[in-house]
Parts: C-alpha cells; sequence; structure tokens
C-alpha cells in the first residue's frame, strides 16, 4: 500500500509520466543549448584571430593593392577609415553594455569578425595596414571579449534558472511558476 | 572571479577602458605619423626645389666645375646623404660621390619606376610620387626626392647645347636627406603618447575601482558580515550609514530576524 501511495505521488498515470519526462527533456535540450550558445564568443573570438593572422601577413593570397585600385579606384583614405572604425568600435561597445543590462539573448559575434575583417581589407587597400593594424585588432579584442563575456555570462545565469526549474520539477512533478520580477 | 560582483563590475570596465584606449592611441599615432611624414616630403621637396634654383645658373652657362662644386657643398650639409643630377638618359652627370658619374641608371631602378614605369614615361608628379624612402648601405633610414629638371626657353634658347623645345624634362634631380631627426621626433611623439594613455588608463581604471569599491563593495561587505554575524546573535544592530537601498534591505533582515525571534521565543 505504501508503495503504491509512493508510486501515485512519483507518478499519477502514465500520462503524468510522459508530460514529467518531455518536461525534464525539455530542460535538458535547453541546457545543452545554452551551454554551446555559451562558446559562440570564444569560436568568434578565434576566426578573428585567424583573420587577423592573415593581415597580418598582409593578405599574401590577395592581388597586390595597385591592381584593386586599378580595377575599382582610389580607397577611402587611411584617416576616413580610422573615424569610420573609431565609431564602429564605440557603437559595439555601447550595444553590447545595452544588451549586457537588457539580458537580451543576440547572437551578434560572427558578424563583427565579419566588420572587422572588411576594415583589415579597407587598411590593407589604403596601403596602411602596417600602420593601422593594431587599432584594428584591439578593437576587435575588445568588442569581441565583451561579446564573449555577454553571452556567457547570459548562458551561466539562464543555465542556473533552468536547473533550479529542473530540482523543481524532480521535486513537484511541474514546472515553477514565472518569476513576474524576471520579465 | 565571475561570481563577485567586484568581478562581474570591474572586469567589462577594464577591458572596455582598455581596448577604446588603445584603438584611439593606435589611430592618433597613426595619424600623426601621416601628418609629419607629409611636412617632411613638403620640406625635402622645397630644398629639391632650391637645389635645382642653386645650380640653375651654372647648368645654363654650362659651367661644369660650378655645378659639380655646389653639388658638393650641399652634399656636406649635415642630413643630406646624397645628391644627383641625371641626363634624360639617365647618366648620372653630377653626383656627390664622383664615382657616381657617368653610370647608366636602370629605368626600372625605386627612384626611376614611378614614370618609366608605363611605355610613355610621365612628366609630372606629385609631391608624394617625387618620394621614396628606403635604408642605405649603412642602414640608415633615407628620403629621396626625384625632382624632374623642366625645359624652360631660356634653356630651349641657350647657346651652350641645344634642348629642342619639344623635350619637356632635361633631367632629374636626385636628393637623398636623412630621415634621423624626423623619426626621432615621432619616436618622442609616440613615448609621450603612450604615457598619456597609461596615466589616463590607470586615472580611470583607478577611479572607477575606487568608486565603485567605496559605493557598492563595502556596503555589501558590511551588509553580508552583519547577516553573518546575526545568524548567532539576533540582537545585533542594523550597520549605519549604508547607502538607501543597502539601508532598506538591512532594516528588513533586522525586522524579519526581531520577528523570527519574537516567535522562537514564544514557541
Amino acid at each position: 500500500m505504501e508503495q503504491a501511495e509512493n508510486n501515485r505521488l512519483e507518478c499519477a498515470g502514465d500520462t503524468e509520466c510522459d508530460t514529467r519526462a518531455s518536461l525534464r527533456q525539455g530542460l535538458l535540450d535547453e541546457i545543452k543549448r545554452l551551454r554551446r550558445f555559451s562558446n559562440r564568443g570564444l569560436w568568434a573570438l578565434s576566426l578573428f584571430l585567424f583573420v587577423s593572422t592573415l593581415a597580418w601577413r598582409e593578405f599574401s593570397f590577395l592581388p597586390r593593392p595597385e591592381k584593386i585600385v586599378a580595377a575599382l579606384g582610389a580607397p577611402p583614405s587611411s584617416k576616413i577609415i580610422g573615424m569610420v572604425l573609431i565609431l564602429y568600435t564605440f557603437s559595439a561597445i555601447i550595444l553590447s553594455l545595452s544588451r549586457m543590462m537588457a539580458g537580451i539573448r543576440h547572437k551578434s559575434s560572427f558578424c563583427h569578425v565579419g566588420y572587422l575583417s572588411v576594415f583589415y581589407l579597407f587598411y590593407y587597400f589604403a596601403e596602411a595596414l602596417a600602420d593601422n593594424y593594431w587599432a584594428v585588432f584591439g578593437a576587435g579584442l575588445t568588442i569581441l571579449c565583451m561579446e564573449s563575456y555577454r553571452i556567457w555570462t547570459f548562458c551561466n545565469e539562464n543555465i542556473g534558472k533552468k536547473v533550479e526549474q529542473l530540482a523543481f520539477l524532480d521535486r513537484t512533478g511541474r514546472l515553477p511558476p514565472e518569476d513576474p520580477l524576471s520579465e | 572571479m565571475f561570481d563577485k560582483i567586484a568581478g562581474r563590475a570591474l572586469v567589462p570596465v577594464g577591458i572596455v577602458v582598455t581596448g577604446f584606449l588603445v584603438v584611439c592611441f593606435v589611430l592618433l599615432y597613426a595619424a600623426i605619423k601621416n601628418v609629419v611624414i607629409h611636412d617632411s616630403v613638403g620640406h625635402a621637396n622645397n630644398l629639391a626645389g632650391i637645389v635645382l634654383k642653386s645650380t640653375r645658373y651654372a647648368m645654363l652657362k654650362s659651367d661644369r666645375d660650378l655645378n659639380s662644386t655646389i653639388i658638393r657643398n650641399i652634399s656636406e650639409q649635415e642630413g643630406v646623404e646624397h645628391v644627383r643630377i641625371f641626363s634624360k638618359k639617365g647618366i648620372v652627370a653630377f653626383s656627390s660621390k664622383p664615382g657616381e658619374v657617368n653610370r647608366q641608371v636602370d629605368t626600372k631602378a625605386e627612384g626611376c619606376i614611378v614614370c618609366h614605369e608605363k611605355q610613355e614615361p610621365m612628366t609630372t608628379l606629385g609631391n608624394m610620387q617625387k618620394a621614396r624612402t628606403f635604408k642605405n648601405s649603412l642602414g640608415k633610414e633615407v628620403l629621396a626626392i626625384t625632382a624632374p629638371i623642366y625645359n624652360e626657353p631660356e634653356c630651349a634658347n641657350a647657346a651652350c647645347h641645344v634642348h629642342p623645345a619639344s623635350q619637356k624634362v632635361l633631367g632629374i634631380l636626385d636628393i637623398g636627406l636623412s630621415q634621423e631627426a624626423t623619426l626621432s621626433s615621432l619616436s618622442s611623439i609616440k613615448m609621450q603618447m603612450v604615457l598619456f594613455s597609461l596615466l589616463t588608463l590607470i586615472l580611470t581604471t583607478a577611479g572607477v575601482i575606487a568608486l565603485i569599491k567605496l559605493s557598492v563593495l563595502v556596503p555589501m561587505q558590511k551588509l553580508q558580515e552583519y547577516t553573518e554575524r546575526s545568524e548567532h546573535n539576533s540582537n545585533l544592530k542594523h550597520p549605519a550609514n549604508l547607502p538607501y537601498e543597502l539601508d532598506k534591505i538591512a532594516k528588513s533582515y533586522y525586522f524579519i530576524r526581531n520577528k523570527l525571534h519574537e516567535i522562537e521565543k514564544k514557541s
């Protein structure tokens, strides 16, 4: 009789067992997705370091800047590129900080790698890469470190919440009510 | 480190301030270097123009000795690495190094390729196009200016030797100037900017750390110690002089502890 009572408490019917199992699996899948997502920033940083290595070698696999200039016309001056770089760095940092404060899940890391690669290329075509390499590298490292940190703290926080929900589910057989303060 | 407020508050601030400062420093230095080099090339072009004007009379009178003396005197000036005058055919007519005279120069050589790249040589050059930098045999950085000697009516009509009026360029002046002073100035500017950036970084980071520690971390520490001590002594009074929000938390905690203590006493 005691065992039957326990069984009732643990799982009243196959339907409830299935519901609990599916909720549990859903939470575990979400935790897995968050763990994978938390590494996104590091992958983007690795890709940026790879592009920076190519830029350090002056993009030896690309045609010489003179040929590109002859085909496409003169690139913007290094002064203009520098001003745009400062504007971009400032905007990207502000955006990252505001997303951090709002706790938004935003997959923005790889687009920054694209933007920074374009800056490297513009400097290469303007034949000013040697003088301005460290500016682009510093900007990229700052922005991508911020993005990695933002994504990592977002994922850690949400993994913690999911683990708590999982514990609650195991204890009570249902999900906890949503916290109105967390919205 | 990221479990504590100190880690979460200070690490992003440190990354952002350092990174942005580094970017601004590098771009500013690159811009200043560009301006300094442009000025340096401008002055070098002026100097080339002065040399051409100095030798003009001697060339008009076809006085080779006078021309050689002028070239030699100019090359003895501190900061001048070499002075050469080529004829239109690329033969060295005058040089600060006597051994170079009558030598033929290849049109594909560094100073010559700018004009002779295409089949039809260029006859006019911008200031920056006339300039090139290289390291000489002593390892010194040299800025060389290649200035065309243009044909003028006095030259075409001179009695010494005939240059047809259709010939636009009579020869080339090649003057090399030491870049030691310019590089030394750039190095000095760089060191001053590095020092300024470091001071700004230290001041900003120290300021932010000090403010956060004073306003947030120390009061949080007081509150934490109060909650830990009041577990063993429920009569402990909450700390005074906390910021408004933490003071509210401390007072609420004190109230709850007192209520709990009363309930425990009654039961």
